[in-house]
This record gives structure tokens, C-alpha cells and sequence, in this order.
């Protein structure tokens, strides 16, 4: 056994541990690791209770990485995110306490309730994966991995993502009510809390890297990339969507792709990866023209238009 | 057939629908039935998707179907009757259509269904309609082909694939067969009767005006707006008074009805009026078939076309009857006159002749105003001024008159068509002495100045009568033109006041009349077209007097020359194919699928395309999984596997329902 099949399946047993912990959310589970392979951040919008912090919880306690959340409010501040510089006197010197920002696996709840300053201290480093304070630049750990949450309901007193800043997020995704029998399942197992703290670590930040390393290696074939523009195209098409996906969002696409294959045990991405992928990545970039509703529905009409070469 | 192939089957029968219409019009109503109840069985079967009916009940069918037809036609040999069993056993095949052979074979004979209609008239709007039938059925088939080819070439239904664009692409193909179909017009060998001969009972009916008058006669003939036949002239058109087209004549009356007589019909005319005066009328008449014998012409006709003999009293008669469109020249001389001194005996006789104590009162009358006046041209002239200062009306709601028809005509009802004048005229002038006989025929005529013809159509039948007057010979009286000159004026509809139909308004019927030029080039250029119209193409290209054989010959060779650039015309708009065999092997295992009921969408991935069908088709999960990773792998992957491994796996592949 290689050891890309060894790290393949101390992946898939990752998956699964969160999937254990997270009942009947197997395609959101597999997106978010799919976001993290791809070096992505993750943007989960639904109301609460129904798992968004639990998910987080769960990818940080498998990936071992060492997790922080932050609540957003209104009253945050950016310091409160990068953190601060503070005087020793007796090295007489300036000490960077470096604040939440710098962990691995960051939770940042109800993002949209924090003032635009507030989130673009966060969004920078996302996209640039270095924070600068007072001068002087910092360099985020790697593995560096974000979860927002946001409440697509409660909208008083927020502070909406503008869509520069949403396309920071690879992927989003509601995780939405549990199954019947996945509820059931939620309601007689132990407390949550508990089945996580005993979760152990799978992976190692290390292991992480290499993982983001292989999933570069993933073959994407010249027909595979006609799709994919055959895709794009299509969305640019006025009868969709106000404004079509940036060649940016086609990178985002293929990178998650790139992942979701080789999640699936395959060296390819074939066309069905992408049209896994396609929906959670569009989700946010996207809005629907005229009258139609739902963004996800139409994007599944989208699909189902565009052949497969 | 599947789901997929539903919709080509709706296409066979709007075909097949379409191909009928024509012919089920002219069956009779058992044999329609059978026609049309298969039909419409399958139409609803397709809709509600209803089993196919068991075998046993489509023979019964069968051999009712059969029953239907030798009951209403006496045989199956007929021309009438072998068409409607062609028709009736393609409804029948419809309903065990289920299959793209038989689906293919109910468009191709629904083609020679629609093509029959041209035994039994060459009217314009047939070849029109033939087009529009022949474009529907074309692409019917090319659906079925696209359909079935998606299972053996690999070639899917294109995605929004219109119906239009799928007509268009059907006109296309026919637009590139109109060389060779002008090949065959122009060059094919004219025989002097179609291949298929023409037998008595082409026609639907006889029409036209017939060898007796009776009241009423003429008066069904104006309902009738078809064309009796079409004159171009070549000089001057005469003016619309003189425009009398002189047909059957008749001199016997049996107190109703007006019959010729034998001596009419077989002496001929003596002297011929000249034909070179000045004064004549030179035209061509291009008669529209009718089955009657009579040929029409201006008084006097002056000479004879082939195979006709002019009567005494100036009919034309052909020695067969008018079966095909049918072209003679015509000569008349408007000045000369008919037996003017002297007129033989037995004709007198003919001409004087009344049924026994018949109209008693009118002859009361006819006494009475000879013992006032026994002059014969003054007793003419006040039974035409009769005519016109009594309450006469014209028109089409005349009484049905009794024993006395003439005394109930002239002393009570004084209502009447043309013929009930004539008819009337005649026996007053009888009774008074003076010979008279009637004459039946055409009366006007549209002048089209488009065609720069003179369209003469069954509504403009009239009847006038002549008498003989010494000196003067025979002499037309139209006593219609006392009662309605409107009628001489402005032609037969002009003095009717009566509507004939509630869609004779006045720009319909002006339309219909410019329109007559369409169907006048139609007959001129295409079915007139005949063995001399085509020698006298020929003879500028040095190629005058062929026989059929070398015709044949040099129709081939343009057939091939056509072919030289038809062809790859053909092959062209075939579309490139599938270049990529991976991609070649896996729409044709997509075609299979489809064939047992799966219609995958071209938007699906191999991979989910695999899990979704598996799960619909069980029993060939196994062949369904391996080919469509294989696929990925071809397509997709680094290391794509050898195609033949695919294409041999798709050759395996070979799902039952």
C-alpha cells in the first residue's frame, strides 16, 4: 500500500468519524473536507441548532489541529481577531498576543453580525493566508482552515457579506433538518458533547498538507476542461444568473473538484465531481435572474442542460 | 417502443393521418369506417399508452375490413376500390405498429397512399398537398432514423432538437431531389395515356351540362363553381353579350323534359361556315374534364377539331369523352347564318313538335295574339317583350311546376332559372308556328388579365332558345336577357339575387377568380405537357425525334450528372459524426439502453449514469458498471485504458427487456 493510499484512508476514516458525530449530513461532510483538501474556506449558512458548530467541532477534532471560535458581534473589533501587541517592560519590548486568527481550524459564528472592518480582518486572511499587525506581517499556520456560519433568516442588525468578500468562501452549503431516522438517532444517542470529546485525532496537520499536495496531482482531462468551460459559459448566459462565474470561481471549481475525486478514490476528476462540487460552489456567487426562486434549483436545471462531452 | 420512440410514433400517424384525408373523403361510409376506427384506436393507445390488442381481434378485423370492402365495391380490382384496401390495411397495420420496421413501413406506404391521388385528378392543390405529406413523412422517417440510429451508429438525438428544425432539415432533402424529379418530368417518354391507362370511372361524378334538360338542371350547375374550361383568344375577345357557348341542343319536348333529337345528332352541318372571314374568332379552349362528349364554341364553330363532327344544328361532338384535360383550337364566325332559306322537312317537323293537349291556357294566348298579329317575327318579339313587362322574376327558387309546367309558369308561379325561360320560349314560339329549339351551354366568363384567359365555369350554364325565321334562318332569342339583363351583363352571380353559399362574398369570389391563374399555368405547363411539348423542348438541343428508348437513355445520363452533384450535397448535410470511437462506443451503449427503456440524459456523467441505470436494470448491473468506468477512464483519466476493451464490452452488451 502506497502512502497516498494510507493518507487516502486515514481520510476516509476522518469522514467518517465526523460523519458518526454529524448524523445523515454525508454530502455535507464530504464538501467540507472536500473545501479543506482544496485549501478552501467554508461558509455555512442555516438557522441554528441544527449543527453547524457541531460540524466545525468535529472536522477540528479529527484534523487535531488546534481550533478556536470566535462569536461574532457587533462590537467586535479587528484586534480581537488578529489579537495585539502588548509592551514588556521587562524585555522592553513589544509582544504580539496573537489572537484567535492564528489557530488552525477557526469556527467564526454569525459572521455577518460583525461590522465590514471587523470581517475584512478575517476575509484578508483567508485570502491571503498572512495577517498584518501593526506593520508587521504574520504568517498564518498552514493547515489554515475557516467555518463561517450566518443566518440566512435573522437579518436585523447584520452586516450582509458583500460578493467580493463571499467569493473568498470555496464552498457553501445549509446543512438543513436531520432525516427522520437520522433525527431519531440524535435524540436516543449520548450527548454530542461527550461522543466529541472522546473523537480522536486522525490526522495530522502534516498529513493535511500532503493531502493538498495530492490532490493537486489528480488528473483533469482536456475533455473534463471543455465541460467545465462549457459549464462556466452557460452560467454567463443572461437567461441564468445576473452576472456569470469569474474564471477565479472556474479555478475554485476544479481545485474542489480535484478533492471530491480524490475522496472517491480516483486519480481523475470526472464529470461527476464537478457537478458535486458545482452547486455548493455557485451557491453564494451566484443569483438567479428574473423571476426564479431558488438559486440551487435553477443551477440543478443549469446542470441538467449542459451535456456532458 | 420505448418512451423516447413515443414521440416518433406520433409522427407515423399524423403521416399516415394526413396521407388518408384525401381518399377517405371519397369512400364509401363503411369502408371510411374501417378506415379511420384503427386510427383512431391507435392514436389513443399511443396517448394512453393502452396495450396493443391481442392478435385474434386485429385478424376478425381484418377480415371484416375485408367484408366492409367487397360489400360496398362489388370486387377489389377497381382503381377506387384497390386504393381504399391499401388505405384500410395501413390503418390496420397501425395498430400493431409497435416496431421501427413497421413504423418505417406505414411512412413509406403512406407516401404511395398520398401519391394515389393523382389517379383521380391533377388538380394544383394535390401536388401542393403532395409536398406537404411527402415533408412530413420525410421527417418521420428521419426521426425514426435518429431515434434507432442512436442504438446502432452511436448518434444521439441532438440536444433541443426541434420538430422545425427537423422539417427544415427534411426540406432540405427535398430541395436537393428537385433536379432529379425535373429529370424525370422533362425527360421521361410521354405515352399518349398514362401507364395506369384511365378507364370510365375516373371521375367522382359526371358533371356539366347533359344530353336532356329538365327544370331544375341548370340550376344545380350554379352551385357548381369548378371551371368547365378555360379559352385564351387570339385576336380580340368578344364583348360579354356575345360571349354564348353553344353546347347540347335539344328539339324534343315531352311537356318537361328537353331531349336532342336523331336527326340533330346525325346529320351533319351543311355548309360549314367559312372560316376565313373577317369577323372570326380564333381561339384555343382547354376543357377540364368532364366525361361528356360535347365540345363548346362560340356560334358559329367553324371548323373541326380531331376526332369531333359538327352536327346540323352546330354541336360539337367528340367521339370520346373528355376524360383529361383536353385542348382544341377553335375557328367562329359570328356572322354567318344558319339554314337560312329553307328548312328541311324532317327538321321542321322536329322542330314544331308539342305533346298533345298540353298547356292549354298559353295556347289560348298564343292564338289570340296570332289573330292579332300573325306576322312570326312580330310574334317573336312580343313574346320576348312578354317576358320582360309581365312579373317575371329570375332566380333559384323557382316552384316545382306540375302537368301544365309551361301554363304553371307563365300564369302562376312567373318565377324561374334560365332553362325555365327557354323551355318556355320554345313552346310558345311551337305553338305559334314557328320552329324553336333550345340551346344549352355557357353564357360569360370571367376574363382573367392576369393569364389573359376567359375562365368559363359550371355556374355560368345557361339555356336559350332559337327560332328559324325565314330569310333569317336560326335565330338565338335569349329570353333571360328580357327578364334579368343583369344576367347577360355581369355573368350568372350577378343576377341571382339570391346567395348561393354564405361564403360567396364578393373579394372571395374575385380572389378565387385571379387565383384560376395558378391552376390555368399548372394545366398549361405541366399537364399539358406531352410527348410533342417535349419534342419541341428537345429539338433546340438537336435531340427532336426520339424514341422512348433513347429518352430513357438520355435520362440516365442526367440522372447521373444530377447525382454528380446531389450526392455530396447529401453526404454533407449528414452532419460530421463522432470523432472520438471511446465516445462513438458509449453513445451507442446508450442507444441499447434506451432500446430497453432506459433514456438516459446526455447531462448525466458515466459514473451516475452507471448508479441510476443499474438500479433501474438489475439484471445488467454488472455490464452497465464495468462499461461506464470504463468510459471515465477513456475520457477522463491520465492512463486511459485500450478503447478496443470498450467497444468490445459495448459489443457484448446486449440488454432484453
Amino acid at each position: 500500500m502506497s502512502e497516498t493510499d494510507n493518507r487516502l484512508q486515514r481520510l476516509q476514516e476522518a469522514t467518517e468519524a465526523v460523519n458518526r458525530i454529524l448524523l445523515g449530513k454525508d454530502r455535507q461532510v464530504n464538501l467540507a473536507f472536500c473545501c479543506l483538501l482544496a485549501r478552501g474556506h467554508l461558509l455555512i449558512e442555516d438557522v441554528p441548532g441544527v449543527g453547524k458548530t457541531t460540524l466545525a467541532h468535529a472536522m477540528a477534532r479529527v484534523i487535531g489541529s488546534n481550533y478556536q471560535r470566535v462569536q461574532f458581534t457587533s462590537d467586535l473589533l479587528p484586534a480581537d481577531i488578529l489579537g495585539v501587541s502588548i509592551y514588556k517592560r521587562e524585555k522592553d519590548v513589544f509582544e504580539l498576543h496573537p489572537g484567535p486568527i492564528f489557530s488552525q481550524v477557526i469556527l467564526a459564528d454569525e459572521i455577518n453580525r460583525a461590522t465590514p472592518k471587523t470581517q475584512s480582518a478575517l476575509l484578508e486572511g483567508m485570502a491571503e493566508g498572512q495577517v498584518t499587525i501593526e506593520n508587521e506581517t504574520h504568517a498564518l499556520p498552514d493547515p489554515f482552515f475557516v467555518m463561517a456560519t450566518q443566518n440566512p433568516l435573522d437579518l436585523v442588525g447584520t452586516f450582509p457579506l458583500p460578493d467580493s468578500q463571499l467569493d473568498r468562501f470555496l464552498i457553501s452549503f445549509s446543512i438543513g433538518y436531520p432525516a427522520p431516522e437520522a433525527e431519531r438517532a440524535l435524540l436516543v444517542a449520548e450527548d454530542r458533547a461527550l461522543l466529541l470529546d472522546r473523537t480522536e485525532q486522525i490526522l495530522s496537520p502534516a498529513e493535511i498538507r500532503a493531502l493538498q499536495e495530492d490532490c493537486n496531482a489528480i488528473h483533469v482531462s482536456e475533455n473534463l476542461l471543455d465541460y467545465v468551460q462549457a459549464l462556466l459559459a452557460e452560467t454567463r448566459d443572461e437567461r441564468w444568473f445576473e452576472a456569470g462565474l469569474s474564471p477565479r470561481a472556474g479555478l475554485a471549481l476544479l481545485a474542489a473538484s480535484r478533492a471530491h475525486a480524490f475522496l472517491a478514490g480516483r486519480d481523475y476528476v470526472a464529470p461527476e465531481d464537478i457537478k458535486t462540487i458545482f452547486p455548493a460552489l455557485t451557491r453564494h456567487r451566484l443569483s438567479p435572474s428574473g423571476f426564479s426562486q431558488d438559486p440551487e434549483e435553477q443551477v440543478r436545471e443549469l446542470l441538467s442542460q449542459v451535456p456532458i462531452p | 417502443m420505448n418512451p423516447t420512440a413515443r414521440n416518433p410514433m406520433l409522427w407515423v400517424i399524423a403521416t399516415f393521418t394526413l396521407a388518408l384525408l384525401p381518399q377517405v373523403l371519397r369512400m364509401p361510409p363503411a369502408v371510411a369506417l374501417f378506415a379511420l376506427a384503427p386510427l383512431a384506436w391507435r392514436v389513443a393507445a399511443e396517448v394512453r399508452g393502452w396495450n396493443p390488442l391481442p392478435a385474434m381481434l386485429r385478424h376478425v378485423l381484418t377480415v371484416l375490413a375485408l367484408m366492409a370492402l367487397l360489400f360496398s365495391y362489388g370486387d377489389l380490382s377497381g382503381r377506387r376500390a384497390a386504393v381504399s384496401l391499401l388505405a384500410v390495411m395501413l390503418s390496420l397495420k397501425l395498430i400493431e405498429c409497435y416496431r421501427f420496421r413497421d413504423a418505417r413501413l406505414v411512412v413509406s406506404f403512406s407516401l404511395f397512399l398520398c401519391a394515389t391521388q393523382f389517379l383521380f385528378g391533377q388538380k394544383i392543390g394535390m401536388p401542393v398537398y403532395g409536398v406537404a405529406v411527402t415533408l412530413l413523412a420525410l421527417a418521420t422517417l428521419v426521426r425514426l432514423q435518429r431515434v434507432e440510429a442512436w442504438a446502432t451508429r452511436g448518434t444521439p438525438p441532438r440536444p433541443r432538437h426541434s420538430s422545425l428544425a427537423e422539417l427544415g432539415f427534411s426540406l432540405r432533402l427535398l430541395a436537393l431531389a428537385v433536379p432529379a424529379g425535373l429529370a424525370f418530368f422533362l425527360l421521361f417518354p410521354r405515352l399518349a395515356t398514362p401507364l395506369w391507362g384511365i378507364p370510365e370511372t375516373t371521375l367522382d361524378s359526371k358533371s356539366g351540362l347533359s344530353d336532356s334538360m329538365a327544370p331544375g338542371d341548370i340550376q344545380k350547375l350554379f352551385m357548381d363553381d369548378s371551371p368547365a374550361f378555360r379559352v385564351t383568344f387570339e385576336g380580340p375577345v368578344p364583348p360579354p353579350s356575345e360571349r354564348y357557348w353553344r353546347g347540347p341542343v335539344f328539339w324534343r319536348f315531352d311537356g318537361r323534359t328537353w331531349t336532342d333529337s336523331f336527326y340533330s345528332r346525325n346529320l351533319p352541318a351543311n355548309p360549314m361556315p367559312p372560316d376565313d372571314a373577317p369577323g372570326v374568332y380564333r381561339y384555343s379552349v382547354q376543357m377540364e374534364p368532364n366525361e361528356r362528349k360535347w365540345l363548346f364554341a362560340l356560334d358559329y364553330p367553324a371548323i373541326e377539331p380531331p376526332d369531333s363532327r359538327i352536327t346540323v344544328d352546330f354541336q360539337i361532338l367528340r367521339r370520346d369523352p373528355v376524360l383529361q384535360l383536353y385542348r382544341y383550337r377553335m375557328v367562329s364566325n359570328p356572322d354567318f347564318r344558319d339554314s337560312p332559306l329553307k328548312l328541311p322537312a324532317e327538321l321542321a317537323f322536329n322542330a314544331l313538335e308539342l305533346p298533345e293537349g298540353s298547356n292549354p291556357r298559353t295556347r289560348a294566348m298564343i292564338e289570340e295574339w296570332r289573330s292579332q298579329s300573325p306576322s312570326p317575327s312580330d310574334l317573336v318579339d312580343r313574346a320576348y317583350r312578354h317576358f320582360g313587362e309581365d312579373p317575371f322574376r329570375y332566380t333559384l327558387d323557382a316552384p316545382v311546376l306540375g302537368e301544365h309546367s309551361v301554363d304553371e309558369f307563365l300564369f302562376q308561379s312567373r318565377a324561374g332559372f334560365c332553362e325555365h325561360y327557354a323551355s318556355a320560349f320554345a313552346v310558345m314560339m311551337r305553338m305559334a308556328g314557328i320552329p324553336a329549339r333550345v340551346v344549352t351551354g355557357y353564357m360569360g366568363g370571367y376574363y382573367n388579365p392576369l393569364g389573359e384567359y376567359l375562365l368559363v365555369r359550371q355556374s355560368d350554364a345557361h339555356a336559350w332558345a332559337e327560332v328559324w325565321l325565314e330569310g333569317q334562318g336560326w335565330t338565338a332569342i335569349d329570353p333571360t336577357a328580357a327578364v334579368s339583363p343583369a344576367r347577360i351583363d355581369r355573368g350568372s352571380l350577378g343576377a341571382v339575387p339570391e346567395p348561393r353559399f354564405w361564403m360567396d362574398v364578393p373579394w372571395l369570389r374575385s380572389m378565387k377568380n385571379s387565383a384560376d391563374v395558378v391552376q390555368q399555368r399548372w394545366n398549361d405547363w405541366v399537364i399539358e405537357y406531352g410527348a410533342r411539348q417535349q419534342a419541341n423542348l428537345l429539338a433546340p438541343l438537336g435531340l427532336g425525334a426520339m424514341t422512348p428508348a433513347s429518352l430513357v437513355l438520355i435520362l440516365a445520363l442526367v440522372l447521373g450528372l444530377v447525382g454528380l452533384v446531389v450526392v455530396p450535397l447529401v453526404l454533407r448535410i449528414r452532419g460530421p459524426s463522432e470523432k472520438d470511437p471511446a465516445r462513438r462506443a458509449w453513445l451507442r451503449f446508450l442507444g441499447r439502453l434506451n432500446q430497453v427503456g432506459y433514456s438516459a440524459s446526455l447531462a448525466n456523467g458515466p459514473l451516475e449514469l452507471a448508479a441510476d441505470a443499474a438500479a433501474r436494470l438489475p439484471a445488467h448491473r454488472e455490464g452497465i458498471v464495468s462499461i461506464s468506468e470504463l468510459y471515465a477512464r477513456c475520457r477522463f483519466s491520465a492512463n486511459p485504458p485500450p478503447v478496443s476493451d470498450l467497444e468490445q464490452a459495448v459489443h457484448r452488451f446486449r440488454p432484453k427487456k
